[in-house]
Formats: C-alpha cells, sequence, structure tokens
C-alpha cells in the first residue's frame, strides 16, 4: 500500500520509565473522549479504552521479577490496517498531519478494521452508551457521542488539533507549522509523571522527533511494519523486547 | 427472525466487491449506517463559553489544587492545575474522574431521615432543627469523626463538639498522625512535610510514593525531575506496585517490618558514629539490638544488601527516608518514629531535602480541639471500645467526609460501635455505608459546588493555604456542611462565633495574614517558613518494636490502595471503572496477588477462587499470579466490596478492611493495622 508523505507527523512518545500505571490517562481520555461510564467494566470483551494500560512482566519469578506499565492509545500507523480493509471508507489516513481517522456516520459496524488492527486498540460500541441520569452534562463539546453498532478508537484528540490550528490563524500564525505546546492531548496534558511526550516526529525541533531517534526507543510490533506514531522509550532492554512480542491476553482471554 | 444487524452487513460487504464503482453500493451503504446506528436518543452536547477553574481535590488522601474545566457554565473535565504547588500540572486517577461524580447515581439529593429500614425525606429546617435538638439533650455524650485533615469544616465540628463539652473528635485514621507522633518523640512540633523536590536519594519504606501516599501528583512530578538529576529512588516492600515500575530499585521486605529495617539501618550507621545530638549514646545503645543478621531474619532482606542500603544511605547527599504502611493507614508511632530516627541520623531534619516541621494551622474556631490532640484521639480504639462496652455509646456521633462503617479495622466492632450510637448524624455526599446506616443525612454539597479550603495536607513540603470557590451551583437540594454547622449550632446554644463558613476561613485567612481575595481566585498562599525545632534522639525511649509472629500456615497480607479504584472516602467512581485492568477485576471478583511458589505450596493456581481469613473476618478473591510479590505474602487492593454507593462499585469484589485487626501499639497505645496475617483455602 502507498504511504502518504505527510510533512507533519504527530507522534507521541510514552516513556515506559515513568508510568506507574496509575490510570490517571485513561479517565482523561474517557471524560475528553464522551466515552459513557461502564457499569460491568469487568468484562473486558464488551468495554471500551481508547487508551488501555497493560502491566507488563520480564516473566522471572521472584526475587527476579520485574514490572512495568504499558498504556495503549491508538498508534496512528504510518501504514495502517485498519484503513485499508474498511468497506465504506469510514477511516482514513490521509489528512496532514497523519491522524487515522474514524468517521462514525460512515461506520457500517462490520468490524472487519478491528480484526486488522493487531493492537486491539479499536472499540465496537455493542450498546448504546448510557450516562447516568445528568451526567450527560460533563459531555465536552468536542466529540459527538457515539451510538450501538459503530466502531470508535483513539484519535489523538484531533479537536485538538483543530483548536490549535484555529487558535494559530486567530493569531495570525502558521496553522501548518504549530509550535511544540500548541497540541497537547488530554491523556499527554495530565500523566502526572509527564510519561507522555506529544509532538511533530518530523520536526527536528520537537522533543518527540529526539526521543525516537533513541536506541532507547521502540515500536510495539514495529516487525509488522505498520510504522506507527507512538514510540515507546524504556532504558530497560526486556521492554524494549516485549515491544515486539504479541502481547498475550492482550484484552482478556481472547479477542473479540 | 428477520435479518440481524450482523448477517445484513457481511451481506452488503460480501457484495461490495466488484461494485465500488456504482453509485448504488454507496447510497446503501448510506443507508445501512442510518439504519444500525438508529438511536432512541442521541445526547446533546453543550457548546459555550468555556473556562477552566481552580478547585481542590480531596477525594483521595491528599488535598491539592486541581483545573476543571467548564463548557457554558457546566464543569466537563478535570486536570492537573500548575500553579497549585502539589499538583504542578499533575492530578490523580480520582480527580480525573471528579467531575463526573457530580452525577453519581450514589448522591444523596435531599436530607433524609431514617423511617424504618428505609429513608423519608426531610426539609432542611426541620433536620437542622431536629439536630440542634438533639444536640442539647446529648451535650458532652457527642462525638464526631471528620476524614478531611485538612478542611476548617472539621474544625467547626470539633468545635461544635467542644462546645458541647466534649472531648471526642476524631479523624480517620491516615499517615499523619503516626509522623505527628514521631516527631514529637524526638521533641518536635508541627505538621509533617517532606521536601521530595531536593533529596537526592529517596528510601521509601513501605510508602508507595507515586501510586497512594501523600501528595501523589506532586511526588510524580518530583520523581520525574528527579531523572534528570540521578536521584535514585528505592522502594522497600513485600511487592512491586507502580512505584517499583520506575523506582530505581526494589527491596523485597516483608509486609509490616519496614519499621525494623529502619531499625537495622540506623544501627548500622550509627555505630562507630560519633554524634553530639542530644541522646545519640542512648539511641545507639537501643539500636544495638538490631543487627544486621537479626534484621535480615525478621524482614526477608538480606544482611548484605542492609549494609549496602546503609552505605548508600550514608554516601548520598540530602537522603529522604519516607515509612508509611503500603495501605495508607495503620503505621504505630514508634513504627513512625524509627524511619523519623533515620532522618534524624542523616542530618535530614527540618533541612531542606529533608523531613520539614511546618506550623500547625492557625485554629480560629475556639472550643475546637488543637489538631494535634485530634491527630493524637485514636479513632480505632474509642469505637473499639464503644462496641465492647468499655466506653459509653455517643448520643449523638456526627461524620463528615468519611466512612467508618466501610474503611476501617476491626469492622465488626466498628460497625456494631456506629449501631450503638443513639443518634448518627451523616453528611455524606454520597450514600456511602455510613450514610446508610445513619438515622439522619444532612448531605454535603459535592466538593465542585461548595466553598472549601485546605491547610498542608500530609507530607507537603511547606505550609500551603488553599481555598477553593464553588465551580458550580449545587445541583441537587444540598448545603456545605460547614454552613450547616454553624446554623445548627446557634440553634443548639452552642454558637461558634461565625455566621458562615466564608467567614471561618476569612478569619483563617487573616490569622495567616493571606489576601483572602486572591485566596479566593485560586491562589494558594505558601509560607516558608518552618518554626526552629529542639530536637533530641531520646525525648521519649523508643520501645523495642516486636516482629510479628505469623500463626502455623498462614500467609502475609500485605494491604494496598489503588486510587483508581477508590479511597477510604470515596468508592469507585463511575469514570474509574475501566481503568481496573482485567489482572485486577473480572466480572464482579477482585484479584489478590500471590507469586507461584506460594501458590503451589499453598495448592492454588490462578483464577481459583479462595478465601482469605483471620480472627477478624474473611474475603473471597480470585488468585492473580504476580512474580512481584515475595514469597508467603498475598497482595489485596482497598476499594472493593463495597456494600452501598451504586452500581458502579456496589457488590464488587471484597473489602479487605474486613480482615484487617488493629492491635494496640506497646508503650504508646496506637491502634496498628498496616498488615495482617491471613489463612487462604479455596472457596
Ligand atoms: S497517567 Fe501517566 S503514569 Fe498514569 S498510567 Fe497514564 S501514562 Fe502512566
Ligand atoms: S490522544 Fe486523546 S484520544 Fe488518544 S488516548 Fe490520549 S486522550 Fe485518548
Amino acid at each position: 500500500m502507498q504511504a502518504h508523505n505527510f510533512k507533519v507527523k504527530w507522534g507521541m512518545v510514552i516513556d515506559l520509565d515513568k508510568c506507574t500505571g496509575c490510570g490517571a490517562c485513561s479517565v482523561a481520555c474517557r471524560a475528553e473522549n464522551n466515552l459513557p461510564p461502564e457499569v460491568d467494566a469487568g468484562n473486558k470483551l464488551r468495554t471500551a479504552d481508547w487508551m488501555n494500560i497493560y502491566e507488563l512482566s520480564n516473566g522471572k519469578p521472584f526475587p527476579e521479577h520485574e514490572v512495568a506499565y504499558l498504556p495503549r492509545p491508538c498508534m496512528q500507523c504510518g501504514k495502517p490496517s485498519c484503513s485499508t480493509v474498511c468497506p465504506v471508507v469510514a477511516t482514513t489516513k490521509d489528512e496532514e498531519g497523519g491522524i487515522v481517522s474514524q468517521v462514525y456516520p460512515r461506520c457500517i459496524g462490520c468490524r472487519y478494521c478491528m480484526a486488522a488492527c493487531p493492537y486491539h486498540a479499536r472499540y465496537f460500541n455493542w450498546f448504546d452508551p448510557i450516562w447516568p441520569e445528568g451526567m450527560e452534562k460533563t459531555l465536552t463539546p468536542y466529540v459527538s457521542a457515539r451510538p450501538r453498532g459503530v466502531v470508535e478508537k483513539c484519535t489523538f484528540c484531533h479537536h485538538r488539533f483543530n483548536a490549535a490550528k484555529e487558535q494559530a490563524r486567530i493569531n495570525g500564525e502558521d496553522p501548518t507549522a504549530l509550535p511544540e505546546d500548541a497540541y497537547i492531548p488530554a491523556c499527554a496534558e495530565i500523566c502526572p509523571t509527564g510519561a507522555i511526550k506529544f509532538g511533530d516526529l518530523n520536526n527536528a525541533e520537537h522533543e518527540v522527533s529526539k526521543i525516537a531517534a533513541s536506541d532507547n526507543a521502540f515500536r510495539l510490533l514495529a516487525k509488522l511494519g505498520t510504522d506507527p506514531q507512538v514510540y515507546y522509550y524504556s532504558k530497560r532492554e526486556w521492554v524494549r523486547k516485549l515491544g515486539d512480542n504479541y502481547l498475550k491476553n492482550a484484552k482478556g482471554e481472547d479477542h473479540v | 427472525m428477520g435479518l440481524d444487524r450482523r448477517s445484513f452487513i457481511s451481506l452488503v460487504a460480501g457484495g461490495v466487491v466488484g461494485s465500488l464503482c456504482t453509485p448504488v453500493i454507496w447510497k446503501t451503504l448510506d443507508d445501512v449506517s442510518i439504519w444500525s446506528q438508529n438511536w432512541p436518543w442521541i445526547p446533546r452536547l453543550n457548546y459555550g463559553e468555556e473556562k477552566k477553574l481552580a478547585t481542590l481535590c480531596k477525594l483521595g488522601g491528599d488535598a491539592y489544587g486541581i483545573k476543571v474545566k467548564t463548557v457554558a457554565g457546566n464543569p466537563v473535565t478535570a486536570e492537573g492545575n500548575p500553579d497549585h504547588p502539589l499538583s504542578l500540572g499533575g492530578i490523580c486517577p480520582l480527580g480525573a474522574a471528579s467531575v463526573q461524580m457530580l452525577y453519581s447515581p450514589a448522591r444523596i439529593k435531599n436530607p433524609k431521615i431514617k423511617d424504618g429500614n428505609n429513608f423519608k425525606d426531610i426539609s432542611w429546617d426541620d433536620a437542622e432543627a431536629l439536630l440542634a435538638e438533639k444536640l442539647k439533650e446529648a451535650g458532652a455524650a457527642t462525638a464526631m469523626i471528620s476524614g478531611d485533615e485538612t478542611g476548617s469544616t472539621a474544625e467547626i465540628l470539633s468545635g461544635l463538639v467542644g462546645k458541647l463539652g466534649s472531648q471526642k473528635s476524631f479523624f480517620m485514621p491516615a499517615e499523619s498522625a503516626p509522623a505527628a507522633a514521631a516527631v514529637q518523640m524526638l521533641g518536635g512540633d508541627g505538621q509533617v512535610g517532606y521536601d521530595l523536590e531536593n533529596a537526592g536519594y529517596v528510601l521509601l519504606l513501605g510508602a508507595d510514593a507515586l501510586g497512594s501516599w501523600a501528595n501523589v501528583a506532586r511526588n510524580a512530578k518530583a520523581f520525574a525531575a528527579s531523572r534528570d538529576k540521578a536521584v535514585r529512588y528505592v522502594y522497600v516492600g513485600p511487592a512491586q506496585n507502580g512505584t517499583t515500575a520506575v523506582a530505581d530499585a526494589w527491596i523485597p521486605c516483608a509486609a509490616g517490618t519496614e519499621p525494623l529495617l529502619a531499625l537495622g539501618l540506623a544501627h548500622i550507621i550509627a555505630s562507630g558514629r560519633t554524634s553530639y545530638a542530644p541522646g545519640f549514646a542512648d539511641f545507639e545503645r537501643y539500636v544495638q539490638a538490631y543487627q544486621p543478621e537479626t534484621v535480615a531474619a525478621a524482614t526477608g532482606v538480606p544482611a548484605e544488601r542492609i549494609m549496602n542500603l546503609a552505605k548508600e544511605l550514608i554516601n548520598a547527599g540530602r537522603p529522604l527516608v519516607l515509612t508509611a504502611s503500603e495501605s495508607g493507614h495503620g503505621l504505630g508511632a514508634y513504627e513512625a518514629a524509627a524511619g523519623m530516627c533515620l532522618n534524624m541520623l542523616l542530618g535530614q531534619m527540618n533541612a531542606p531535602g529533608g523531613v520539614r516541621i511546618l506550623p500547625w494551622a492557625p485554629k480560629v474556631v475556639e472550643s475546637a480541639a488543637e489538631k494535634k490532640d485530634l491527630l493524637a484521639n485514636d479513632l480505632v480504639a474509642y469505637l473499639t471500645a464503644v462496641a465492647d462496652g468499655q466506653e459509653d455509646a455517643p448520643k449523638v456521633l456526627l461524620v463528615h467526609s468519611a466512612n467508618p462503617a466501610y474503611a476501617l479495622p476491626n469492622l465488626n466492632k466498628v460497625q456494631s460501635a456506629l449501631d450503638k450510637a443513639e443518634f448518627l448524624v451523616s453528611f455524606s455526599t454520597f450514600m456511602d455505608e455510613t450514610a446508610v446506616m445513619a438515622d439522619l443525612i444532612l448531605p454535603d454539597s459535592y466538593a465542585l459546588e461548595r466553598l472549601d479550603d485546605s491547610y498542608s495536607p500530609y507530607g507537603a513540603p511547606q505550609a500551603i493555604y488553599t481555598v477553593a470557590a464553588p465551580v458550580t451551583k449545587p445541583i441537587y437540594d444540598t448545603r456545605a456542611a460547614g454552613d450547616v454547622l454553624l446554623s445548627v449550632a446557634a440553634k443548639a446554644d452552642a454558637e461558634l462565633g461565625f455566621e458562615s463558613f466564608e467567614a471561618v476561613i476569612s478569619a483563617k485567612a487573616e490569622a495567616l495574614e493571606a489576601e483572602i481575595d486572591s485566596l479566593m481566585e485560586g491562589t494558594p498562599w505558601v509560607s516558608e517558613e518552618f518554626p526552629t525545632q529542639d530536637l533530641a534522639f531520646w525525648s521519649s525511649p523508643l520501645k523495642e518494636i516486636a516482629v510479628p509472629a505469623g500463626a502455623e500456615k498462614s500467609v502475609s497480607l500485605s494491604v494496598v490502595t489503588h486510587l483508581k479504584i477508590g479511597s477510604a472516602a470515596i468508592a469507585t467512581p463511575p469514570f474509574g471503572t475501566n481503568a481496573i485492568r482485567f489482572d485486577e477485576m473480572k466480572g464482579k471478583e477482585m484479584y489478590v496477588q500471590l507469586n507461584a511458589a506460594t501458590a503451589s505450596s499453598l495448592g492454588v493456581k490462578k483464577d481459583d477462587r479462595i478465601k482469605l481469613a483471620n480472627a477478624a473476618g474473611e474475603c473471597v478473591a480470585l488468585v492473580k499470579i504476580f512474580e512481584g510479590v515475595m514469597s508467603g505474602t498475598v497482595v489485596a487492593s482497598l476499594g472493593f466490596g463495597h456494600t452501598a454507593w451504586d452500581d458502579f462499585s456496589r457488590g464488587k469484589g471484597d473489602n479487605i478492611y474486613k480482615l484487617l485487626q488493629a492491635e494496640a501499639e506497646p508503650g504508646t497505645g496506637v491502634s496498628r493495622f498496616g498488615s495482617a496475617q491471613v489463612t487462604i483455602s479455596k472457596a
């Protein structure tokens, strides 16, 4: 497949040597992007978490054991497996910045994209979302609520990208050359240890492009050739090695 | 049976091939998406002016500044407050889920009075009049419990109780009380804080600093900054957690024995040293009992590792030792003192990068107990004595910002003591386990709906006073507890000298010489003044800390707190459920962690349903095999097993507090309950 060449490539570097697995990013993402609260979140086959956190183990017994946590947003792949299989062009990679889109009104719920995504980053709305009485007043104005029957995923908080461009236009600046801190997704903004860094991977000035070039940076399942725009960073070799392993039990016992 | 959505779509999808060029397919697919997305109710998004308002998050054990985004006046999301010294832009998972708690189904919408096994509504006027009447009758037989150590509401409560002639003012147990007691043993006087930002080496003795201990958001920021400065973070405890996932080293140490390790380290550091600090000689003699081999046997930390750790501390510039119980409470006073002595030995008391002793918050309600005394009052001991009939049950018991019916050790006794209270009054915002037992509920407005304040929570490195103006009007018929209490006090002829909660806050600001207007706008008042302290090693002699003797075939229970699951005061918020991983909860059952060797010695395996039991009670859980746990130890998280609240937390997992049994610490009498022994069997 022909990959686009974007001038700006938004990307994330998640420093696994700083992530404590606290879950704040996942909660903030839910609020920002209007995912409904879920009563039965114990059944991971039916839940949605755009930002999901996995526990990693070096696989050794006590006392040699080590643990790390890995937050997993959508990888915004350079060569996305999902958009190529979508029969209705509901998910595309064609906008400057390289964010993989998800157009809810177009989605017919066939879930081919979910089967295609090697990162389990996509979620299906099995039910109409329900907010407890009154809680719908806390919906943000940024992202429409999704009905049952469509697939959704992390968008790098695309609305924040739009808002940053808009602000740049208002300020008389170039919206195609946003500075590093003009556009920050919700998860990156709130992470208490600052584990999530965000910026333009094509811009040598941006911190993410520097960290992504480090020997300690890696991408998940890089061998598949999906060319993710999400990088991870760890000085621990075992963590980096796990990056190329299939995440066993990534979403519970098996994956729907 | 008609054509369902799935088969219909596969039918359509099957027909896609070869027909992409005709417009028909696009029209059909468009129709499909409309048919398949038919929705009985579409939530409308609110648009309007966006603002970010500063407020406080007190949902965990901390009290720190956050910002709430409002759209057209409606709060929508929460984020850290870069301008608050205890957030610095960071937020905890409870804070991140705090806005949606406004509409939690567990909210109590108006005052209620017990009616048989149910509640019926009562007006505010009638409720206040009734409470005033009860208070007049009860007089000195009134008691109070608060879970908020930092705010003025607790001071008003204590003031009211004091005015009625009672000394029975209590805080829920936390880390602050043993730390303050420890500083007192060294001759100091003040609230305890830690200058993490300037520490050169951080030894965490059971303190899950990045997960649940003290000022989590600010700890995380300090940790992140330390990564560029080669500051080592070493965690000592029975199991790996979020802190060990990023700390430089994990030293496995049997649950609850971290203070013994502290004394072992103190022995190595003290021996051969000459110090002119008062009491050093006595102290050095005392720690001689804690030889590396003795400590190694009790803690499971090899003697060599203890020696190396001592060396690291000696060689590090500005080392800081943080001692805690993994669960966030239940540490004994001597145990806290053991860690505090290490800081003293290392010259880190009242020093930059070390322990900071802050002035106590000024008290403005005259009849209220001093915070120092409030911290020293032992709630667990009191309620246990009430249950056992050794102490009279209170005629009126006022409970604010606390859920003692769920979050205390000796839970059966606590519940029976609450039951014995003649008139139990809950000021809870949510229908928690204590509110369910109450005779009268006067619902406090939610944090975002009321004026609130906070003076340095435990751990804060300097005196900080924060005032939070309401972000929104109360949604339901609730009132701020501070105002209600002042009004009830007046009606009960126990005037506290203030007309409103706002007046109390103004008085406090004045006492601190802080600018009330800028406080109200969200700018905290910060002071870098630290009263001089006269510290000595041996102001009050330390008693020997004994090694907890485990019963045959029992396993040590390490109790932990994960804020995403909840805190002592708050059950899992609606927006917190998904952050609980599949290896933490399955369906409605919670996991506890054992390593494979322990599991096989107990004859249990992954996903087995087991019963954890001891004299205090029993809990049921599933087995998760996790090698980051010491052998002979089981790790269980607090926060599950609610019986009240709402569907987001009720009936999920089991309440580990049932397994916690308090024992009086020899010498101080302080209720200790940080860890426990349990037996494990298949359920
Ligand atoms: S908020 Fe930060 S530390 Fe917490 S889980 Fe997310 S990435 Fe990790
Ligand atoms: S970038 Fe935005 S949508 Fe993606 S995980 Fe982070 S908060 Fe969620």
